[in-house]
């Protein structure tokens, strides 16, 4: 069997152990409905609740709801559509570097007529301020504002604490999508003041399927998916129980360990990033400064290459990244987000994520540093470049 | 590995024979743009069904997006050519460029060392170098398309199906459980699935383009017997979209875009013993002036022989021994000695060398 060295994290993650353990029960002998009135449902209410009570404790979150979703997309739709549903004739302003769930559900409400509006990011790929503010409209219309917590594509942490003061100094809801951020570094909902946040299980250790909606006391949305009520009406459907569970032991297990991991990861990933560096001149980080990044994404643009050749020549030797985003047809698309940050050509359309996890060794590391160069040499001796 | 069964089966066969397989896609277009496109061969169902052989033969599958390229190499020609009043033959340019020397060039950055596609062709090695030859299953032959691919690919290819019959395909792949064993073989141009090629034109082309513009329909003697609503829908030998009237069937004979003319005539019209090629490629060392050859002018057509009377670098004018029909300019001749593709070239209007 050939070595192979997973370096796609922000992609998804395998399972972690807690959470299968956690999740068993639920797939097994506790099989039931929570909306059922027998014991079995109740059993089943009982895990939903107390994974949602835990999970709102470690998220810093006291005084508001956690709706599950099926996923982090679905999370993103819920705020973005469920926040316009609910205040017709308002605003939306996202960043420029949004995931797809949040640039595709302002596209549908812009095409119904809602005012949706676009806020520039900057050259270190955080948001800029000014211009955001700029845009907020000041006839006091209910305005949602979507800037994710931290990008899926180069690591950027944004300004949250200053966005958040921002939206509530000028009467706005704020969402952040945190899918990535969730279980990298610490959140503190309630402190930060955020309104809405994204999350998703897969991200961390979780299953696949499951995501949630963090909404504050004060935020009202309509539903996007409408049936027999549950999740305070927010989402129907029956819960995932299995899912649910898993996913709270998937929050408890990464944040028991976000210190150590943050030390380890970060000092493997500027390994990577000098060792890339020494092998691969000209090459260039997206996203400013490494403090301003989550501990385990490393986004680089490797200049003269064929980014296609790259990534299916390193799959063949075993060694798993991503680029941009991948279409339906697996082929790559160039970035949205390293292109909104003012890389042109082919630093734009070049960019390659490396992103680090708990199963991550230094010996991977070491291996990924080997082969990496080698592969762009030969990619680059038969693209004509 | 389009999805098709041929393709499906090479891949196979290759993995039988002990060889360490790479299975790749090519991606040419976009198929979401393409109204009914999934009933081609190429489209998303046929990379699904690629990838879905590649997992039951236990290999990596890619899909290699070469849009690019086959817009520019392919239907940027296919436009200019019909704009021209030609009718060209994007199949030839696809392999001549997109199928062997781009995924080769990008099986080269794998570190692969040679391709194999699921052509009806053979490459047999010898002393003398390759040679491309007919596919055993004459029926099946795909060198007609195959007259543009550049030499120095041939070194590097691999034909496995060409050695066998289209029901020993299907027999094979059945055998190995492949699940496009009894897939329809595909004929459409894959970019124009409907084949309304006018209204594909149409989308590229500004709508005051001469091709859409009418124009007169003459005999061959001069008369204007109607009009046209544009030449880019008439090719050489068509008998649709004609005046009736005449006491013997009419074809167009040919095109003229200067004057946006269609001119029509009998069949005995439509008779040529001359050819003239542009665009010249061969596979092997050229022949020479006097040589006798074996001209093939459409795919599955009659091969004509005739004597190569000109020839340099790009181009060749051939007699022929006895007339081809519907000698189509932008269409292509593949050329042959015996068994052998030698080469080929695109059909031009009669100049001189």
């Amino acid at each position: 069997m050939m070595k192979r060295v997973y370096l796609d994290y922000s992609a998804t993650t395998p399972l972690r152990p807690e959470a299968a353990r956690a999740m068993a029960h639920y797939l097994d002998d506790e099989f039931g409905n929570p909306s059922s009135v027998h014991s079995y449902g109740r059993d089943a209410r009982l895990a939903v609740e107390e994974a949602r009570r835990q999970t709102l404790a470690a998220l810093g979150a006291g005084d508001g709801r956690l709706v599950y979703t099926g996923s982090g997309s679905e999370a993103d739709c819920l705020a973005v559509i469920g926040f316009a549903r609910r205040h017709p004739g308002g605003c939306v302003i996202r960043s420029s570097i949004e995931h797809k769930a949040v640039i595709e559900s302002t596209k549908v409400l812009a095409s119904g007529g809602y005012d949706v509006r676009v806020a520039p990011v900057k050259a270190d790929g955080t948001v800029d301020l000014e211009r955001l503010v700029g845009l907020l409209p000041d006839d006091g219309r209910p305005t949602l504002v979507s800037v994710m917590w931290a990008n899926n594509e180069t690591g950027v942490i944004q300004p949250l604490k200053a966005l958040a003061e921002l939206c509530r100094d000028r009467g706005a809801t704020f969402h952040s999508d945190a899918v990535q951020a969730l279980g990298k570094i610490p959140l503190e909902v309630d402190a930060v003041g955020v309104d809405l946040v994204a999350f998703s299980a897969h991200k961390l250790g979780g299953p696949k399927g499951v995501g949630a909606l963090y909404v504050s006391g004060a935020v009202e949305l309509e539903p996007i998916v409408y049936g027999g009520g549950q999740e305070s009406g927010l989402r129907s459907g029956t819960e995932n129980v299995a899912g649910i569970v898993g996913f709270a032991a998937a929050v408890a297990a990464s944040i028991s360990e976000l210190e150590p991991e943050t030390e380890r990861l970060s000092a493997l990933r500027d390994r990577l990033s000098v060792g890339l560096h020494k092998t691969l001149p000209g090459i260039v980080v997206n996203g400013g400064d490494a403090l301003q990044r989550l501990p385990n994404v490393l986004n680089i643009s490797v200049p003269n290459i064929d980014l296609e050749g790259v990534l299916t020549a390193l799959d063949l030797e075993g060694i798993c990244v991503s680029s941009g985003s991948a279409c339906s047809t697996g082929s790559v698309e160039p970035s949205h987000v390293i292109a909104a940050m003012g890389r042109e050509g082919e630093l734009a359309s070049n960019a390659i994520r490396l992103s680090l996890g708990w199963g991550t060794r230094a010996e991977d590391i070491e291996y990924a540093l080997e082969v990496f160069p080698k592969v762009v040499q030969r990619v680059r001796e038969f693209s004509g470049h | 590995m389009s999805g098709g069964v041929d393709s499906s089966l090479a891949a196979a066969m290759l993995v039988e024979r002990g060889y360490d397989v790479v299975g790749a896609t090519i991606k040419t277009f976009c198929y979401a743009d393409v109204p009914g496109s999934s009933k081609t061969c190429c489209g998303l169902e046929g990379i699904a069904d690629a990838r879905a052989v590649a997992q039951k033969l236990g290999i990596p599958h890619y899909v290699f997006d070469l849009e690019d390229e086959f817009t520019h190499d392919v239907i940027d020609d296919f436009v200019t050519e019909y704009a021209a009043g030609r009718t060209p033959n994007p199949c030839v340019l696809c392999n001549s460029y997109t199928k062997f020397s781009d995924l080769l060039r990008r099986a080269r950055m794998l570190g692969c060392e040679r391709i194999a596609t699921g052509h009806y062709a053979r490459c047999v090695r010898s002393g003398l170098g390759t040679q491309l030859m007919r596919a055993t299953d004459r029926a099946k032959d795909q060198t007609y398309f195959l007259w543009g691919i550049d030499r120095d690919v041939l070194e590097r290819l691999e034909l496995p199906v060409g050695e066998l019959g289209k029901s020993e395909v299907r027999r094979r792949a059945r055998q190995l459980g492949l699940a496009t064993a009894d897939k329809p073989e595909s004929f459409d141009i894959c970019f124009v699935p409907d084949g309304d090629y006018a209204g594909f034109l149409a989308t590229r082309l500004d709508g005051e383009h001469p091709a859409f513009r009418p124009g007169p329909i003459l005999t061959v003697d001069g008369d204007e017997v109607g009009q046209h609503d544009g030449y880019c829908r008439y090719t050489i030998g068509q008998r649709k979209r004609l005046p009736g009237g005449f006491t013997a069937p009419m074809y167009v004979v040919r095109i003229e875009p200067g004057t946006r003319s269609v001119i029509i005539g009998p069949s005995s019209a439509l008779d040529s013993t001359e050819i003239t090629l542009a665009g010249m490629n061969w596979l092997g060392d050229p022949p020479a002036a006097g040589d006798e050859v074996g001209v093939q002018i459409r795919h599955r057509g009659q091969v004509v022989t005739g004597t190569i009377d000109e020839l340099d670098g790009e181009r060749a004018l051939i007699r022929l021994h006895v007339a081809h029909r519907a000698v189509t300019p932008g269409q292509s001749a593949a050329i042959y000695a015996g068994e052998t593709l030698l080469g080929g070239g695109v059909i031009g209007t009669g100049f001189s060398i």
